[in-house]
């Protein structure tokens, strides 16, 4: 059995806090957390070698040493759990299973940030989480957890809980103070940088539901403990959320380093893949998909799949079998982000549409040779052109599928009569002014 | 979605210059302004579409992208909100194929779902897509049938065609003064940042996301504000047009004259673009010291007044005799008057009230000159009006015209023939003007068929603010020149100087003459002409009010 850091508790009841005491729960809010300085926390954390579990895996430690100290403004902690990425699912559980471990790391995150006020801003369809977050917050109010100086300590900290409204975007940070502020989840252009000036003009630190909740363990068990869980470069273990084509779907938390069908054929895990496998996309819908060989190749870290030229991303691994279209399913992610695109940067705004456009037409059976060239260079022509990365995450997939599945695509353009037809059609008609 | 603080930096005439390299070639340029207008004080001009000096940046449309050096080598970045460091590196569409691909790119974009419609598209010919296509792309579209653009609109106003094809949003109506094309909108911005940032009133924003997001009002809430037009100017595309001017002239065939607006003490700088002999709208020019990019709607439809119901004629008692008798009948009077009073006023030039002047020179003691204004004084609104409705009262100021229509009424009995040039003192305030019909003789020079026409004996046509060449002074004391545009409405109208120097046999040849008059009345105009007081104005030493 592998050392669980952040999902130990699942299973036991501990939404409820007399349980999460007794598993041992809280024990951090005293001398073992206010002893520290805030340069001894964060560079306790560095020393950890935790990186940010929201998908882009920039060092922790690192990300808290941007924010200013001793600034004139309030420092915001932001909590993001917003997550929206397909396929990703285990801040939804790990919030519902044990969300005072989310309350006690972000105790430890406002200590070395000398944070007053923090939000946790949860996607706004986990009606649930929200509850459990709410409950969990009173009883922690109650026990003296929360609010005006912490057990004695004489830190005081109050965390709000943020329902967003629906929207993926809403997972990059600045959309998300944007809409926490209450305007329109857009991101902001950058810089300033949250860290700087983030949620009403003051530093801003937002991190992962995930992340946070590995704070305890290592305050408890030190940072060499935990780095040396994992990788040299990727420390400690990674909770992923499964789907597709395995036995046993889920939520687990591994080292990291883990081989990637280690992870799927184990027993303790998802138990083998239903079928033959096809692919794998390894860390949610934008990560670049990977196919069967690529698959035996890759051990679940950052650097590893960084060589595979894919990505880590938020650890959702979606595994799928010979009988599912790769046409059919990068249409449905064309489709995801043409909708979820929020419109700002012209690039992404109207080309995510049009590659989405092209895909159905495709998908209909009114493909033309060229088609695929033509997305794929929609894809490069709105790639790095853009202010957020969500145009990145379209074009990831375009560039993947076809890239790996060509031939998919190509015996289904070949299926229309016409395919062959020059590119606008003869019967031009009147009227229509394009 | 933009910072509201995220105001560009602008070059000023004390701007740090500093070296960057643009292209391979050093060039001199302001210190932290941004690339968008740092490359344009060199000459080069870049792409864009939601950049306007005048609103904080959005960085949304990203078609002026450049290449500048950051610390993985060239990468593109948006010029609008990369500012000038010294010895930067910037690479613009001259020399950089990533640069060109990147701008090729974005306009394939911007078009994907646009509409071509230009032959019926108010703004075709003053439209920033149009001189981006020309200048950035000029490919044909990749675009087919099968896949379909996707029209922009609000699923309330989607408009099916005669073949059933869904054309987007058509024709809504905003409010009283603008109509939105929602499948001409390529999502700049401007218009949500011009209402909230500029107008201080956020009725626009952006419904929805992606390319199904449209422009749109708040629920059952219409746009409807004193600077609403100017989204209008803003709007790159034909998106939003004025009901105004909606389908009454192609922009190309419009001739244009720069001048003053006419309606307010701050002098917006405006241009007045006319057709045929006709006005047909007015469009604010930009002034960084005045009005920077926007005047106020009543400004805007001042033009509207310029056909309606003017005075071309002489009117002697209630029977019109011509210009030239009137002008004769004029000098007669004024000559075999006992005491003669006469009226100067702000709404006219400096050169006008200097012919005023010039003529009680010659009469001497038999004539006094008074000015002013009955007109309602309001506040500043920050924007583009000062609340005076008087443009020109500095000017009066500066001639060393009286604020001292009170006065005039209090000696009413003194004087046999009043002379009232250009200032409607009967519709400013009827109660007051009512008590100078004492004075026998009253004879109005006046563009329009006022209430001070009404209670002349003698009144005289003479040319309006948008036909006359001329300066006025604004409440900051910036001198600001008037052109005539060619939209007489009958061919004999003379400037109001002229009529004077006419009947007071002045002998002026043209508004120099008064202008030199003008001159030696005020010495901070002495070196000044109309070539230096130029397009954007001069402020004046010492005539602030």
């Amino acid at each position: 059995m592998a050392t669980l850091t952040v999902t130990q508790n699942f299973g036991k009841g501990a939404a409820d806090i007399s349980v999460y005491r007794s598993l041992g729960g809280y024990a951090s809010l005293g001398p073992r957390l206010f002893d520290l300085s805030q340069f001894e926390l964060i560079d306790l954390v560095t020393r950890s070698g935790l990186r940010g579990r929201g998908g882009a895996g920039f060092p922790t430690g690192m990300k808290w040493s941007f924010v200013p100290r001793n600034t004139p403004k309030p420092v915001y902690l932001v909590v993001n759990a917003d997550e929206g990425e397909p396929g990703t699912f285990k801040d939804h559980v790990l919030m519902l299973e044990d969300p005072h471990r989310l309350i006690e790391g972000m105790i430890a995150c406002g200590w070395a940030l000398g944070v007053r006020t923090a939000y946790i801003y949860v996607r706004g369809e986990f009606l649930k989480a929200i509850e459990t977050l709410n409950a969990a917050l009173k009883q922690a109010y109650e026990a003296g957890i929360l609010g005006e100086n912490i057990l004695g300590s004489g830190y005081s900290l109050d965390i709000y809980v943020h329902r967003g409204a629906g929207a993926y975007i809403c997972g990059e940070e600045t959309a998300l103070i944007n809409s926490l502020e209450g305007y329109k989840g857009q991101p902001r252009l950058k810089p300033p940088f949250p860290a700087v000036s983030g949620a009403w003009a003051s530093p801003t630190c937002v991190n992962n539901v995930e992340t946070l909740m590995a704070l305890p363990w290592i305050l408890e068990h030190g940072p060499a403990a935990y780095s040396a869980l994992g990788t040299p470069k990727s420390g400690g273990t990674k909770v992923f959320s499964v789907s597709g084509d395995v036995k046993r779907p889920g939520v687990y938390e591994i080292p990291l380093g883990t081989p990637l069908l280690e992870f799927l054929e184990s027993p303790e895990w998802c138990q083998g893949v239903l079928g033959t496998l096809k692919g794998v996309i390894p860390g949610g819908s934008s990560s670049p998909v990977l196919t069967a060989e690529e698959s035996a190749k890759a051990n679940m870290d950052y650097e590893s799949l960084a060589s595979l030229k894919s990505m880590l991303g938020s650890g959702a691994v979606i595994a799928f079998n010979d009988t599912r279209s790769a046409v059919g399913m990068l249409a449905s992610l064309t489709r995801f982000y043409a909708h979820e695109s929020c419109g700002q940067c012209t690039p992404c705004r109207e080309g995510t549409g049009y590659a989405d456009r092209i895909l159905k037409a495709i998908v209909r059976g009114e493909g033309r040779d060229g088609d695929l060239d033509t997305m794929l260079d929609l894809a490069a022509n709105f790639s790095y052109t853009t202010i957020c990365p969500l145009a990145i995450a379209d074009a990831w997939p375009i560039e993947n599928f076809i890239g790996k599945f060509r031939s998919e695509f190509d015996a289904l353009l070949a299926s229309n009569a016409g395919h062959a037809d020059s590119r606008v059609t003869s019967d031009f008609r009147p009227g229509a002014f394009w | 979605m933009s910072n509201s603080y995220n105001w560009p930096v602008l070059p000023t005439s004390d701007s740090k210059l500093v070296t960057i390299v643009v292209d391979g070639v050093e060039a001199q340029v302001p210190e932290g302004t941004n690339l968008v207008e740092a490359l344009k004080t060199i000459g080069i001009e870049t792409p864009h579409f939601c950049y306007h000096p005048d609103l904080p940046v959005a960085g949304n449309c990203r078609q002026c992208m450049v290449e500048t050096e950051g610390p993985r080598g060239m990468a593109l970045s948006i010029a609008c909100y990369t500012p000038v460091r010294a010895g930067m590196k910037v690479a613009t569409d001259k020399s950089s194929d990533k640069v060109r691909t990147a701008r090729k790119a974005v306009m394939e974009f911007q078009l994907a779902n646009h509409p071509l419609d230009c032959p019926i598209c108010d703004k075709a010919g003053e439209c920033t897509l149009q001189e981006n296509y020309m200048a950035a792309d000029r490919q044909p579209s990749r675009m087919r049938e099968e896949i379909g653009k996707r029209y922009k609109g609000s699923p309330d106003h989607r408009h099916l065609d005669s073949k059933g094809q869904d054309r987007g949003g058509k024709h809504v109506d905003l409010g009283p003064a603008v109509v939105l094309d929602e499948e001409r909108c390529i999502l700049c911005d401007r218009c949500v940042r011009f209402m909230r940032d500029v107008a201080g009133s956020e009725q626009l924003y952006i419904a929805s996301r992606g390319d199904h997001s449209f422009i749109s009002t708040f629920p059952d809430q219409p746009l409807d504000h004193e600077y609403d037009l100017n989204v209008t100017d803003v709007c790159p595309v034909g998106a939003l047009t004025g009901k105004h001017f909606r389908f009454q002239q192609r922009v190309w065939l419009l001739g244009k004259t720069e001048t003053v607006d006419p309606t307010d003490g701050l002098g917006a700088n405006i241009t007045v673009e006319h057709h045929d002999g006709h006005a047909w709208r007015i469009m604010p020019r930009r002034n960084p010291e005045v009005n920077k990019s926007w005047i106020a709607n009543s400004s805007r439809l001042a033009y509207l007044r310029l056909s309606e119901d003017r005075l071309t004629a002489g009117l002697f008692g209630r029977s019109e005799v011509p210009l030239a008798q009137a002008v004769s009948r004029l000098g007669e009077l004024v000559r075999g008057a006992r005491k003669v009073a006469l009226v100067a006023s702000g709404h006219l030039t400096l050169e006008d009230n200097a012919a005023l002047l010039a003529w009680a020179q010659i009469l001497g003691p038999r004539a006094e000159v008074f000015g002013g204004s009955w007109l309602w004084v309001g506040s500043p609104d920050g924007i583009a009006r000062s609340g005076d409705p008087v443009p020109n009262r500095n000017g009066l100021k500066l001639l060393g015209i009286p604020d001292s229509l009170d006065e005039l009424r209090a000696r009413v009995g003194e004087f046999d023939v009043l002379v009232v040039v250009g200032n409607d003192l009967w519709t400013a305030n009827a109660s007051k003007a009512a008590s100078l019909e004492k004075i026998p003789e009253r004879i109005a020079l006046s563009s329009w068929s006022d209430a001070t026409v009404q209670a002349s004996t003698l009144a005289i046509g003479i040319r309006a603010w948008a036909e006359v060449r001329g300066t006025m002074v604004n409440v900051a004391g910036r001198i600001q020149l008037l052109n005539a545009a060619p939209i007489l409405p009958s061919p004999d109208l003379e400037p109001a100087w002229q009529v004077l120097s006419a009947a007071g046999k002045l002998g002026w040849t043209s508004e120099l003459d008064a202008f030199r008059f003008a001159q030696s009345r005020i010495p901070s105009l002495v070196g000044l002409t109309y070539r230096t007081i130029g397009p954007q104005g001069r402020n004046l030493a010492g005539a602030a009010t």
